[in-house]
């Protein structure tokens, strides 16, 4: 067997390549999955506890709806500290092995690794979201109120929107870090990309070659992540050109102007 | 109150709003009538923005009453963005939507608020679009627009809801000389075809010229209301003649 084995350092890279780069794309598959999965449930969360976190009470909010209004408030904020208080690797632990130990549940480890990424990106999500609604410019609430909606028609046609689009760049952030941090999700044994790396090094005793092709892996990951939600953070932005309508009232479905010419920066 | 055939439109009834322990208006007592346009002129801070935002409850008023159609909106069970798409508001801050195009922004109320269909919603923003001179810019958002283009499409939007009395805040505040202009021929125009506005102004030849009545407020209380004659021909309190004294050298 000796006789066969790598001597470089590249040698050995290809080695492990050949032998393990199935596992290894299998595992980096698993990782994707429960970045992406959790970051977008993780939006879901974060966007329904800070929306109901920026419910705005006033001196004509009855009663009982504030009194209720107040608990489920520090129900999320409770749950915003906590989950964004404690370290990931620590929750999964206690999920884990806490679902069977307290309720009796046998949770498969990539079950609760969701669960753990999904809740864990609601906490901080749920700032953001709380962050965007605030950063949208009080007059846009003002002038959608002065027209006739009400607190969910503003939201959801006006504020959201803005807000969503101001936020990108840190869902983007949170895709990215979800990435990276589910490698702690291997304490749990999820087979994601650091738990196959781990065991693919073990078998051989090179730890620098196999993690050296996993880092590849995960910037490959990452950059490409991070090049797509640049790509439609772009798109949001909507384009820099508008047309001018000749005739707007020739075409009544508005769509395709049919005589144009063109306005704004080219 | 008047019970003749020229009920007011909108009354405000001893409407007091504090702001903490200030008083910011003090007793505001007026009534308009339909088809009127009333300029309300005074010094920054005497509270005449804010008494606009009372009137369509952007700030709830400490106590007194608003009242519309035979009823006091400050009743706890009164549908308040119901009788919000009665009464329209253009800010001085213009308060586009920037995530829609001119056109959605003109539309977005009634499809939503009022729940007119698409096409008719799109007919009645094209026609108020027409009539501020912003048809042709439907596909642009607005911040490819100048401050006065802004106000216009501003001005439609709150016409697109058709309310029975429109509100300015300061409209051309923000606006350079050449585009005050184009804004306030727009207003002059919907004062010629008998809409009742309330605008807040800094502008006192438009106050003078469109409107048919004045009211000069400071600190919070309306020291002289009457018509444009009077208040600048012939002012009768002292504070009127000297915050006016400025304004008539420069006419």
């Amino acid at each position: 067997m000796a006789a066969d084995m790598p001597t470089t350092f590249l040698g050995w890279v290809m080695f492990i390549i050949n032998q393990y780069g199935t596992a290894l794309l299998q595992g980096a598959g698993v990782t994707l999955l429960l970045a992406l999965f959790g970051t977008l449930i993780g939006c879901i969360i974060g966007l329904f506890v800070g929306i109901v976190q920026t419910i705005p009470v006033t001196d004509r909010t009855n009663s009982g709806f504030k009194f209720l209004n107040k608990i489920i408030q520090f129900i999320f904020a409770a749950y915003v500290e906590i989950f964004r208080g404690t370290p990931m690797i620590v929750q999964a632990m206690v999920v884990y092995y806490g679902s069977m130990a307290v309720f009796n549940i046998d949770m498969s480890a990539m079950v609760a690794g969701f669960l753990v990424v999904s809740v864990n990106t609601g906490a901080y999500m749920a700032e953001t979201v709380r962050g965007g609604i605030i950063s949208v410019d009080k007059g846009q609430t003002e002038a959608a109120m002065a027209i006739g909606m009400n607190h969910i028609q503003t939201m959801y046609t006006v504020v959201l929107p803005q807000a969503l689009r101001n936020i990108m760049p840190q869902i983007g952030n949170n895709l990215i870090i979800n990435i990276k941090d589910t490698s702690v999700l291997n304490v749990i044994s999820v087979t994601e990309l650091y738990f196959v790396s781990k065991s693919a090094a073990g078998v051989y005793y090179r730890y620098f070659e196999v993690f050296f092709v996993t880092c590849v892996i995960y910037f490959i990951m990452t950059f490409t992540a991070s090049r797509i939600l640049r790509y439609i953070e772009h798109r949001m932005a909507g384009s820099a050109d508008y047309q001018l309508v000749n005739d707007p009232m020739a075409d009544p479905t508005g769509i395709f102007p049919n005589n144009s010419n063109q306005g704004g920066k080219q | 109150m008047n019970t003749t055939k020229n009920t007011p439109i909108l009354s405000v009834r001893h409407l007091v709003k504090c702001f903490g322990q200030r008083e910011i208006l003090k007793d505001i007592d007026f009534s308009i009538d339909h088809g009127n346009v009333i300029s309300i002129i005074g010094a920054s801070g005497s509270g005449k923005s804010t008494m606009l935002r009372c009137i369509n409850l952007l700030e709830t008023p400490t106590s007194g009453e608003i009242i519309f159609e035979g009823k006091n909106i400050l009743d706890i069970s009164n549908n308040i963005p119901l009788y919000r798409t009665k009464v329209g508001m253009v800010f001085q801050s213009f308060n586009l939507f920037s995530n829609m195009s001119v056109l959605q922004n003109c539309m977005v109320s009634p499809v939503t608020v009022l729940k007119h269909p698409k096409k008719e919603a799109r007919q009645t923003a094209m026609q108020y679009l027409e009539k501020v001179g912003m048809a042709q810019y439907i596909n642009a958002r607005p911040d490819q627009l100048s401050g006065g283009q802004k106000q216009r499409v501003a001005i439609a939007r709150a016409l697109a809801i058709k309310p029975q009395i429109l509100l300015f805040d300061e409209p051309t505040s923000a606006l350079d000389p050449q585009m005050v202009g184009e804004v306030l021929s727009v207003m002059s125009d919907l004062a010629n075809e008998g809409l009742t506005m309330i605008i807040v102004t800094h502008e006192m030849a438009f106050a003078r010229d469109v409107s048919n009545r004045v009211i000069y407020m400071a600190d919070g209380v309306i020291v002289e209301d009457g018509t444009p004659q009077d208040i600048f021909g012939n002012p009768q309190n002292k504070k009127t003649q000297e915050f006016l004294a400025r304004f008539t050298k420069n006419i």
